[in-house]
Order: structure tokens, then C-alpha cells, then sequence
């Protein structure tokens, strides 16, 4: 009995699936983790072969095919300006959509449509498309409208969930109280949405950090990390991959674990602001 | 020579700077290709874009340190390097398609002719891509497409094929080539294989593979069921609709009969398919058979009565390039040839088109081995510095005249592709 | 500057939403077209005939028995999938918005299932085969306790696998939208149906899962976008045994069959559309956000 509230009906079996996902979830990484310790001259799958470092120092300093640092830093810059980009335009597109403009139905249905377009149609379409400029599309330019077109949607919904949970009296409030329209965006209306904002930016960087098929034509000259890996994955992977895997994995650990401690250190500082009482609606 | 190689480099550094000052000499020369070489203040760097099998860092090192310019290579997935040759030409400098997609490469219009009087090694290249189509006149030519039949063209600019040896340009200068077979696993299977019948023999039901890329896929299955008597195909590498709709039908049934465990189309499934044991007859690449030994398990490259299925690779040289970039790509193509590389892929088991410069730099121990197809009489080691065969054994299939001059089938890319790839589909979804 | 901001202000609306409606038009409607024209052309088996128009493209997949495989099997998938990424998505919600109270709590468990996703998927993908294979994980599992002599050979290389792929990597997406709706749901309807005297499952039927409508629309598009559009795991973990609409065309790009490709993916295209537009008449999802 926590806090004295009763548990509901099922919520053991609940817990138990919840749980189980959760193990569902992570049983592929702790494959990747254990596999990625073998020796020399190991294969994708078990038996394991020997225990060693070397796989990540492959990571480093590769012999053999799929060379993933360069990969590794596009991925993650690109997923970075995807990500700003992303929060960017969805921001002003909630913004617009509050006001029912005409035709908004229309870009509706249109983001709808950019996301469940089938990514290799875009992926060629795009490829197409530059070519008949007698462009070669590259990472940072076709690659990345491909990524947005993937990105925006999810960005989209999420600010107009947002958004319209957000009470205009509020920013009434602040506007009675003289504050101009860029104050009342900075001190009533980015800290609300604040927590959608850092919604879409986890799933900006996210979706494009890991896109492979919206990519896959338009990567250009320099492979992003998916395409490098599913590259030598039809030639000759070998345990390296999970090397990475390893690697990536404690690094989001990583990153998500200080987050929490610095959150929870700024909360307690900010107790007396009243902010957390409005973030804490979820 | 030393067999202790450094591993991280494979060759030794001697060979290296063997092949150096042979290089540098003919630098020094200043007429490679019948270019100026002047490099100096020059920032070139040269893009190839082919398969693992041919550019992979060690490669990459040994051409940075004998040439004079940058060399960058990229390896990239067959589909990959075709849809780039095909719709972004100007992302690479040098394209590296399997001869099978010279049909599509060729006539697109993205790539310009070589001028063999320009290319020093032209002559070492082996006839098989020049006017009779074969290594030895008494070699087999082969269903399908073979090589010398798209090697020619009517000019510069040209886009079409003409007969092999009548002009004095290429539509792209062969880099290797090489004999596939089936694979199989001798201890499982535990009698001797010697033809493609096998390959759908109900012994090995449940335990059977077979590569998913249609063409190749197809071609296989045809070695198989002509070795079986059940058809006799007029050209195994460009079947009519009736010969693709029997063989595909044969393989649905076969799939319906459980025959197959899996299609593979990733390198690492074929391993470990084998492997685990989970199948004991495949198509198979080479590579592939010996990353299966790598690992403890006994893999043969089977040498089947039918013969072999074979495939090459060509450098297609792209419209956009000039002047001295262009000088410097004749250059690597030229040093490609000079046989220190091909002692490199001559010890992973490729045959580089040019074998007389190849002999020159490969040790008479290991030239024996791996072209005479004669017992080991010293351990083979692989240029990663891993042990492939030990003294006495024999290479699978043993000699370069064996394998490659009984080509049973080219890969090819055939007329009813179309159809091909429509029904090929069918045989996956069924 | 006063007039730049005048300007701004009348127009403001038509700013916001235009980085939004061009990058859309650039990378959406541009490709489209494209993709258009080129199934409009004929393709010799060799190469694609530029400026030579034909229905040719879209005959062959009217005409063909394939296309109606590849669609059963694309349709198979979905119907699954979705099936089961929402029974499992739902719980998953269910249980960080009701079960849960910290909002701490949830937020790191809702964290935990995101993790994952910064290990690329086809890392993970890929993972499963040391796992389902006949020598992997739960094939010893299984032999070791004894409830099999043999191993399991359906695991890896069919379309169970696909489909394990599927739900491990997608029911975050179904999760997250109901998890959005479901905090939403406010907590005195319960109490007040609760005091009239309703049992956890009326609640369940009669209150929640009406009003998560919107977010089960949300959920079951992004599945269906993303199911539709796979054919990596299908080349993974699928043996090529399983023939989807997407796998189809994935092996038509890949021997440079560009225009039949082309064609195929318009087709697709409609129909997801279609789909999707179906749930969206459904539930009012514009409304409902």
C-alpha cells in the first residue's frame, strides 16, 4: 500500500505486462551487450567466441569493412538539426492552427499524408528530383528534407495536442497585464508547452537518428549510420555493429540518467515558482 | 618472404614497397595512361564507389601509398552502386557494377568509354573480355552474358555494344572476376557432391538454401534442374517466359514442400545458416565459405560436373570527369592492373583480370596454391593475417583454368527482367 | 519597424504556417509528382523510357495475381500488428497513467521504454537472430527443458519473426498516443462513476476506452504508416519468405525496375491513404487533439 491509495483490480497483471515489455524491449540490447565482447573472428549470433575488447576497438580503428565514425557523427548532427528544425517549424505551425485559418484542414491532411506516405516513394521521388536539377542529393540537403518529411508529422500532432490543451486564458491574463506579444510568448507560452516541445525534439532526433528508408536513396556520397549499417549488413558485418549497439545504449542510459538528476535538482530549486505546479499536469 | 605478415596491414611491407617503386618508376615516367603526371599542387581525390569485396580499407591504404593522389573508396550494396551509376553519376569518380548491369549501366548515357591505347596494361587483360570470349581457346563460353559482349563500343560517347575487339573502346575496364558454386557442409552431408542436381535433392529437404536476388536466385535453380533432367534450357542466363515460368513453378513447389529454410540475402545469413547447420547446401560466395571456416566449421566450395556460375566486376568511368582528374583515374586503374593489388585479392581467392602481373608479386608457394591449384606446400594465410588452408590442402576446385574455364553460366541481367523479378516475387509471397 | 511589425502581425498566421506548408511541398509533394511521371513511363526491362507515357505500369499490377498476394500479406501484417500493439499498448498506458502515481515514476518508465530507440533498429533487428535461430537462445531454452527434441524453425526466417520485430519496435507508437489521451481523461468522471456504483470494467468500457478513440486513431495510423512502409526487418528476419507490397517494390528498386516501382508505390500509397482516411472519418482526430 503506497500513500495509502488502494492498488485497482489487475494491477498485478498489468504491472507483471508492463514489466515483461519491458524485458521484451531490452532482450534484443542484452543480446547486443553480451555479443558484442567477443574476440576476433566471431560471428553475428551465438556460440559466443572468446571475451575481449576487440570489437570496440574495432569501432575506432576498423580492419574490416564499415567504417561507422563518420556515420556515427552525421547521424547524430543530423538528428540534431532535424530535432531543432523539427521543434522549430511545428512550434509556428501550433501557433497557426490555433487560429483556424482558412485551408487549414488541407495542410492537415497533407501532414497526415507526409506521414504515412511510403518512405521509398520518397526516398526515389527526392533522388529523382535532384538528379533532374543535376544535383546529387546529400545528407544535409535531400537527406534532410526527407528526414523533416518523417519528423514534421509527429512534431505537428504533438504541438496541436498540446496547443489545444493550452488556456487562452492564460495568455489573456499576461496580455491584460500589458505584456507584449513577444513576452507572452516567452514567459506564458513556450514554459507551458515546454514539455510538448521536449517531446517532439526526443522524437525529432530520435526518428532521425534511426531512419533508414526515407534515407536510403538520398544519403548521397556519405552514408548516415543506418545506411552504413544496413550496407554492410548485406556484405560482411560482423560483431562490430553490436559494439555500437553497446555503446549507444549506455550513452542514452547515460544522458537520460543525468537528465533526471539535473531535472530533479532544478525542480527543487524552483519549488517556489509555482512553474512545477503546471508542469507536473503532464 | 616472411609468412609473418603484419596482420593490421595483411601485405608485407616489403611487397608494398615492391609495388611502390615499380609504381614510382613509372610515375617518374610521367606517362601513365599517356597523362601528364604532374600532381604536385593538386588536391585530387579519387571516388570509387563498388562492392566490399573491392574496396575495403586495406585496399584503400595500399592505393594511398603507391599513388600520388587521394584515393577514397566506398563500399555499397549491388542495388546501392547501380541506383547511384544510374541517378547520381556525379557522386563518385569511379563506378565499380558487377558486368551483369552493363546493360543497364552502359546505354544510360552517364559513363564514357576507355581508350585502351591508353591503358599500359590493356594487353595483360585476359581475352575473356576481348574478341573470343574465353580465357583458353579451349574454355567454355558460357550461357548468359558473356563479358565480351558488352565490353565494346562504337566511340567515345557512345551507348550501345559492338562486336568485342573492333574498336579501341571500352565500356568499362574489368577489375576481377571469379566462379561461384554451391556450398556445402561435407561433414553433415557425408558423401560427395558433384553436381547441381543436389542442390534439390528431397535428402536435403528443410535443409536447403537458395540467394534472393532473382537473377542469380534463378540461375542456380537452373543449374539444378538442368543437372536433374527436367529441362533443358535453350540459354540458361536469358530464359524465355515458358523456361522462367517452369523454374519458378518448380521453385514454389519446392517451397511448398518445405525444401527451402531460408533465402538469403544478407552475407552474414548465408554464414551463419551454415554455420548453425541449419542448412547444409546453399548458393554460396566465396567469402562467405570462408568466414565459415573461420569459425571452426567445415565448408567446401563444391567443384560440380556442370560447371561453374561466374561473375565479374568493371570500373565504368563517368561523363563528368576531365583533364586531370580524369589522368589520375586512368592512373589507379592503371595501378589496379600492375599486380600488386592483385596479389591482394588473389589471397581471399579473386582472380584480378590481369594474372601475369599478379604472378609477378604473389610468391611461387602461394601462386601455386591459389591459381595452379596444387597442394599447399607452405600454411595460406589470408591478407588480415588469418589462417585459411594448411600446407597440403588443396584449393576448392583447384586450378584458375578449372574454375574459370568451365563457366557453365554468366551472371545476367536477361530480357524478361521484367517478367523475372514479377515472378520471383510471387515465389517470395507464396 | 513599425511597419515590419505590422506586417508581421497582419500576416503572422501565414508566416507560421509556411516553413511548414514548403518543407512539406519540397519533400512531399515534389517527390509525389515525381513518383507520378515516372510510373507514367516505359520501362524496356532494361531501362526506363524517358518521355515515353504509357498505363503499361499500372496494367501489370491490375493484371497480375501478385498484387493481390502482396496486399493479403501486407493486410495480414497490419491486422496483426496492429492487434497487438494494442492490446499491449493499451495496458502499458493504462497502467503509467491509472496504476502509477508519482508523476517521477512515470516519467521514467515512460523514459525507459524510449531508450531503446537510441540503439538503431537494425541493430536491434538483427539482434533476434541469436536469439530465434535454430542454435539461439530460445530454441536451447526450450530443447533444455525438454518440450521440444527438435528445434523450432518457424522462429527465424518467417514472418513471426517479422512480426515480433514489429511489435518490439512499434508499440511505442501505439503506446504513447493512448498514454497522451489516457492522462487527459478526467480523473472526477471516474470518481463520479465509481460512487454511482460502476465496476473497474464499465469504467473501462463506458468511460475510458470511448474517450481514447482519438488517441487509438493516432496510435493505428503511425502502426499502419510504419507496417506499410517496412521492408528491412522483412529482409532480416523474413528469409524473403514474406512478400509484402513494400518488399515487393523494395525488390523492384533494387533491380533498377524504377517506373514498375514507381507504379507499385502510388498504389500503395492510395490505399494507406484510403485506410488512414477511413479512421480519420471514424474519429474526428483534428477535432479531438
Amino acid at each position: 500500500m503506497r500513500d495509502g491509495i488502494k492498488r485497482a483490480p489487475g494491477f498485478w497483471p498489468r504491472a507483471a505486462l508492463f514489466y515483461l515489455y519491458l524485458l521484451f524491449l531490452y532482450g534484443p540490447i542484452i543480446i547486443i551487450v553480451i555479443l558484442s565482447f567477443q574476440a576476433d573472428n566471431a560471428s553475428l549470433s551465438f556460440p559466443m567466441q572468446g571475451f575481449s575488447l576487440f570489437y570496440f576497438g574495432e569501432v575506432f580503428d576498423p580492419h574490416y569493412i564499415g567504417d561507422y565514425r563518420w556515420p556515427f557523427g552525421r547521424s547524430v548532427i543530423l538528428g540534431l538539426i532535424v530535432m531543432v528544425l523539427t521543434m522549430g517549424i511545428s512550434f509556428l505551425a501550433g501557433l497557426a492552427f490555433r487560429k483556424n485559418f482558412r485551408g487549414n484542414i488541407v495542410v492537415f491532411y497533407l501532414v497526415v499524408a507526409s506521414l504515412v506516405c511510403p518512405s521509398i516513394l520518397i526516398s526515389l521521388g527526392i533522388g529523382i528530383g535532384f538528379s533532374n536539377l543535376g544535383l546529387t542529393s546529400q545528407w544535409w540537403s535531400g537527406g534532410l528534407g526527407a528526414h523533416l518529411s518523417w519528423t514534421l508529422p509527429f512534431g505537428v500532432l504533438i504541438m496541436l495536442a498540446v496547443f489545444s490543451r493550452l488556456d487562452p486564458r492564460l495568455e489573456e491574463a499576461a496580455k491584460d497585464q500589458g505584456a507584449t506579444k513577444w513576452q507572452t510568448l516567452r514567459n506564458v507560452t513556450i514554459p507551458i508547452t515546454l514539455p510538448g516541445l521536449v517531446g517532439v525534439a526526443l522524437f525529432g532526433f530520435t526518428l532521425s537518428y534511426d531512419e533508414y528508408p526515407r534515407i536510403s536513396n538520398v544519403a548521397g556520397e556519405d552514408n548516415t549510420l543506418p545506411v552504413e549499417l544496413v550496407n554492410t549488413l548485406s556484405l560482411a558485418a560482423t560483431p562490430t555493429i553490436y559494439a555500437i549497439g553497446t555503446m549507444t545504449t549506455i550513452f542514452s542510459l547515460f544522458i537520460i540518467f543525468t537528465s533526471f538528476i539535473v531535472v530533479y535538482f532544478m525542480q527543487k530549486r524552483r519549488r517556489g515558482f509555482g512553474v512545477k505546479k503546471i508542469s507536473a499536469d503532464g | 618472404m616472411s609468412k609473418k605478415t603484419d596482420a593490421k596491414s595483411g601485405l608485407s611491407r616489403r611487397a608494398v614497397l615492391k609495388g611502390t617503386a615499380a609504381v614510382a618508376g613509372l610515375v617518374a615516367g610521367s606517362s601513365i595512361g599517356g597523362f601528364p603526371t604532374i600532381w604536385a599542387q593538386d588536391d585530387i581525390t579519387v571516388r570509387t564507389v563498388g562492392m566490399s569485396v573491392s574496396n575495403m580499407p586495406q585496399l584503400e591504404d595500399m592505393a594511398n601509398e603507391a599513388l600520388p593522389f587521394k584515393v577514397q573508396q566506398t563500399a555499397a550494396a549491388i542495388p546501392d552502386i547501380i541506383g547511384r551509376g544510374l541517378n547520381q553519376p556525379k557522386s563518385a569518380d569511379l563506378f565499380e557494377p558487377p558486368f551483369m548491369t552493363m546493360k543497364v549501366m552502359w546505354p544510360s548515357g552517364n559513363f564514357q568509354a576507355w581508350d585502351t591505347t591508353k591503358l599500359p596494361e590493356w594487353d595483360q587483360v585476359v581475352d575473356l573480355y576481348k574478341e573470343s570470349g574465353k580465357i583458353w581457346p579451349d574454355a567454355w563460353y558460357g550461357d548468359g552474358q558473356n563479358p565480351s559482349s558488352v565490353g565494346y563500343t562504337s566511340g567515345p560517347d557512345s551507348k550501345d555494344f559492338v562486336k568485342p575487339g573492333s574498336t579501341k573502346w571500352i565500356t568499362n575496364h574489368p577489375v576481377l572476376h571469379n566462379a561461384d558454386t554451391l556450398g556445402i557442409r561435407p561433414d553433415v552431408i557425408g558423401r560427395p557432391i558433384d553436381s547441381w542436381k543436389e542442390l534439390i535433392n528431397p535428402e536435403f529437404s528443410g535443409r536447403a538454401g537458395l540467394v534472393a536476388f532473382p537473377q542469380i536466385g534463378l540461375m542456380d535453380a537452373a543449374m539444378a534442374f538442368q543437372a536433374n533432367g527436367e529441362i533443358e534450357y535453350a540459354n540458361k542466363g536469358n530464359m524465355t517466359r515458358e523456361e522462367i515460368d517452369f523454374s519458378i513453378d518448380r521453385l514454389i513447389q519446392l517451397k511448398n514442400d518445405g525444401h527451402w529454410r531460408s533465402l538469403w540475402s544478407t552475407f552474414n545469413d548465408s554464414v551463419q545458416l551454415m554455420v548453425s547447420g541449419e542448412v547444409v547446401i546453399q548458393s554460396m560466395w566465396s567469402p562467405a565459405v570462408t568466414a565459415v571456416r573461420e569459425q571452426g566449421v567445415s565448408c567446401i566450395y563444391q567443384d560440380l560436373k556442370e560447371g561453374y556460375r561466374s561473375w565479374s566486376l568493371g570500373h565504368c568511368l563517368p561523363k563528368h570527369l576531365e583533364g586531370k582528374k580524369l589522368g589520375a583515374v586512368y592512373d589507379y586503374v592503371t595501378w589496379y592492373h600492375t599486380g600488386t593489388a592483385g596479389a591482394f585479392f588473389a589471397r581471399q581467392g579473386y582472380y584480378v583480370v590481369t594474372w601475369q602481373n599478379t604472378k609477378k608479386y604473389l610468391p611461387k608457394a602461394e601462386w601455386d596454391f591459389w591459381y595452379e591449384g596444387k597442394p599447399a606446400t607452405v600454411d595460406i594465410y589470408s591478407p588480415f593475417g588469418k589462417l585459411m588452408e594448411k600446407a597440403g590442402a588443396v584449393r576448392d576446385g583447384g586450378s584458375y583454368k578449372n574454375r574459370m574455364g568451365r563457366i557453365a553460366v554468366w551472371n545476367s541481367v536477361m530480357d524478361e527482367n521484367e517478367y523475372l523479378t514479377d515472378r520471383w516475387n510471387e515465389f517470395m509471397a507464396s | 519597424m513599425a511597419g515590419l511589425t505590422a506586417i508581421f502581425n497582419r500576416y503572422s498566421t501565414l508566416f507560421q504556417i509556411s516553413p511548414l506548408v514548403i518543407t512539406l511541398t519540397l519533400f512531399l509533394i515534389g517527390p509525389v509528382i515525381a513518383i507520378i511521371i515516372l510510373s507514367l513511363w516505359k520501362f524496356d526491362g532494361f531501362m526506363t523510357l524517358e518521355g515515353v507515357w504509357t498505363f503499361r505500369n499500372y496494367e501489370k499490377i491490375f493484371s497480375r495475381s501478385l498484387t493481390a498476394l502482396n496486399y493479403w500479406q501486407t493486410l495480414k501484417m497490419l491486422l496483426i500488428t496492429l492487434g497487438v500493439t494494442f492490446i499491449i499498448g493499451f495496458t502499458l498506458a493504462y497502467f503509467l497513467v491509472f496504476d502509477i502515481v508519482k508523476l517521477r515514476t512515470k516519467m521514467l518508465l515512460f523514459l525507459l521504454c524510449v531508450v531503446p530507440f537510441w540503439t538503431s533498429a537494425v541493430i536491434r533487428t538483427v539482434a533476434w537472430i541469436p536469439f530465434l535461430g535454430t542454435e539461439g537462445i530460445i530454441n536451447q531454452a526450450i530443447m533444455g527443458i525438454g518440450l521440444s527434441d527438435e528445434p523450432l524453425k518457424f522462429l527465424l526466417f518467417s514472418e513471426f519473426a517479422v512480426l515480433l520485430s514489429y511489435i518490439q519496435i512499434f508499440t511505442l507508437f501505439m503506446m504513447a498516443p493512448l498514454f497522451n489521451v489516457m492522462a487527459r481523461i478526467n480523473k472526477d468522471l471516474i470518481e463520479a462513476a465509481r460512487d454511482n456504483g460502476a465496476n473497474s470494467i464499465q469504467i473501462l468500457w463506458n468511460i475510458i476506452l470511448p474517450l481514447c478513440k482519438p488517441g487509438i486513431a493516432i496510435g493505428s495510423i503511425f502502426v499502419i504508416a510504419l507496417v506499410a512502409s517496412d521492408f528491412t526487418a522483412i529482409r532480416i528476419l523474413g528469409g524473403s519468405r514474406v512478400g509484402t507490397v513494400a518488399a515487393s517494390m523494395a525488390n523492384q528498386v533494387y533491380n533498377f525496375q524504377y517506373p514498375p516501382a514507381a507504379a507499385t508505390s502510388m498504389i500503395l500509397l492510395i490505399v494507406v491513404l484510403l485506410l488512414v482516411g477511413g479512421i480519420m472519418r471514424v474519429v474526428d482526430v483534428r477535432r479531438q487533439l
